[in-house]
């Protein structure tokens, strides 16, 4: 046990020491970890806000049912009672063609244009609130009322919210084929310092296995090393994406004002942290561990 | 302790180097290997430290099949023997003192018991004064005595030496010799491989001939 821990003890000082030896090749190799790791972190930071600025968005999407023109009162009373009727809805609110029109003449620019109709061109409308507004529910009662006499036309607002979810799920792939790519080069990256580094060490390897070194013995400080540097790269992407969170902030704030809905991005949280750097961790282990069974194999057939 | 029977070793390319050797070693023997460059001095030492394995027969070093040793058992025989080799093989990338450091610190030894135990191996060769020094500064009959450091620090109860006085001159080569004979009164087995038939013989020891890798009467 005493022999163990010392045995990892030095191989951590080994690599530490051996860093700072060559301290551009390993600065040069961090920042490309870091980076290559920051952009899978930082779009998943992104879509976390996304994420949770749409949760913020009106909850209640909206119906609007529109009538014929020349839908006569009858009709409107009839169709106010099949909407009363439907328990899926939670409000139905009828809009008069003329209100329709009195409320277009009030924005600017349009009154002049208004004072010249000599007919309403507006139709008669409604405003429905669903129930449940997930997007299934909101198209199946779209569909339904599509379908009434006297209906023209049913917008629902069921479309953007579909939308914003597969813009998300998209999103969410986009990370993982990210992270899977660009794991893949870390693994490379790591792999490859470790394999320059048996390449400086070969005789120390072959004169270390001559004299009783076992394989995880020798494969030991290259594993630390793999880890290590993994560890620092990780480091550096939790690094860029805060600040990169941090500026962006600044500019993000500003237009969320112009919405009037004062909110900050928010960056990694501690966990997300841990396991940024817990997978840089276990895929620098990963690259080292290949390169130096690859080497270890070689050196033996020798 | 160690037992060839039938030990041939091909290598690739139908080389053979040693041809259904058979012989035997008892503890505390020192043993002199024999015969021209090529005569397969270097395999047999090999094939007793799993460096090599054999084509067929059997390799018996402390009751256990050396030749059909797993890998992974492998560091653990080697901690037992001691290596000496014509090249040295040093590391030049540290001093004198980390060169023989290196295999108790494989073998798991504290820092402290490590340091002590490597002093004394290099008082023994008369290298203590050069411990900080890098070996790339020594000569070559010191660096062959830090490399016969380096196999005794361990106190293994078996030394291999590979032409240990191959490119020395008379007296280095006869300095290290007396250092080997030390060791064997210490009950250390040794064996030698030289093609220095005088030097061979004025020790008395036995000898162990080889001629195209086969063992001559």
């Amino acid at each position: 046990m005493m022999t163990w821990l010392s045995h990892h003890r030095q191989a951590f000082m080994a690599t530490l020491m051996r860093m700072g030896k060559t301290p551009y090749a390993t600065l040069f190799a961090i920042i490309a970890i870091g980076v290559a790791l920051s952009l899978p972190a930082g779009l998943f930071v992104l879509l976390q806000n996304v994420t949770r600025l749409a949760a913020g968005l009106p909850a209640q999407p909206e119906i609007s049912v529109f009538m014929q023109q020349n839908a006569s009162q009858s009709d409107i009373s009839a169709l106010r009672q099949r909407l009363q009727a439907r328990t899926d809805l939670s409000k139905v609110r009828f809009v008069p063609r003329a209100d329709a029109l009195a409320a277009l003449s009030k924005q600017a620019g349009i009154s002049d244009l208004t004072a010249g109709l000599s007919d309403n061109p507006l139709p008669d409308s409604w405003i429905i609130i669903p129930a449940q507004s997930d997007a299934q529910n909101l198209t199946r009662i779209a569909t339904d009322i599509r379908g009434w006499p006297q209906v023209a036309e049913v917008q629902d607002d069921s479309q953007w919210a579909q939308r914003l979810t597969a813009l998300l799920g998209m999103g969410r792939n986009l990370v993982w084929v990210l992270a899977s790519l660009l794991g893949a080069a870390l693994v490379a990256v790591s792999g490859n310092t470790i394999r320059l580094q048996i390449l400086t060490r070969r005789e120390e390897i072959e004169v270390s296995r001559l004299i009783g070194a076992t394989d995880r013995y020798i494969r030991r400080p290259f594993l630390y090393f793999g880890v290590i540097q993994g560890l620092f790269g990780g480091f550096t992407a939790w690094l860029i994406v805060l600040v990169s969170v941090r500026l962006l902030d600044q500019q993000a704030s500003k237009l969320a004002a112009l919405y009037n809905s004062p909110s900050h991005l928010t960056g990694l949280g501690w966990a997300e942290a841990g396991i940024l750097l817990a997978i840089a961790a276990a895929l620098g282990w990963l690259g080292a561990f290949l390169a130096v069974n690859r080497s270890l194999r070689l050196i033996e057939s020798r | 302790m160690i037992r060839f029977e039938a030990v041939t070793k091909r290598y690739p390319g139908g080389y053979e180097a040693l041809s259904k050797a058979s012989f035997e070693i008892t503890s505390g023997e020192m043993v002199f290997l024999s015969g021209p460059s090529g005569a397969g001095k270097s395999t047999l030492l090999k094939l007793i430290a799993a460096i090599e394995r054999p084509t067929s027969g059997t390799v018996t070093v402390n009751s256990q099949n050396v030749g059909k040793m797993r890998r992974a058992a492998v560091p653990y025989l080697r901690r037992n023997i001691g290596l000496i080799f014509q090249d040295h093989k040093l590391l030049f990338d540290r001093s004198v003192i980390h060169n023989v450091l290196l295999p108790l610190l494989i073998a798991g030894f504290p820092r402290q018991e490590a340091a002590g135990r490597a002093r004394a191996a290099l008082d023994k060769v008369g290298l203590l004064k050069r411990e900080k020094v890098n070996p790339i500064t020594l000569s070559g009959g010191e660096q062959q005595r830090l490399c016969i450091a380096r196999a005794i620090v361990s106190r293994p109860s078996l030394v291999l030496a590979d032409e240990p006085t191959g490119n020395l001159d008379a007296e280095y080569a006869r300095d290290i010799m007396d250092m080997f004979k030390a060791f064997n009164q210490v009950g250390v087995t040794l064996v030698i491989a030289s093609h220095d038939e005088n030097a061979i013989r004025s020790y008395g020891s036995r000898v162990i001939h080889l001629e195209q890798g086969a063992i001559l009467p």
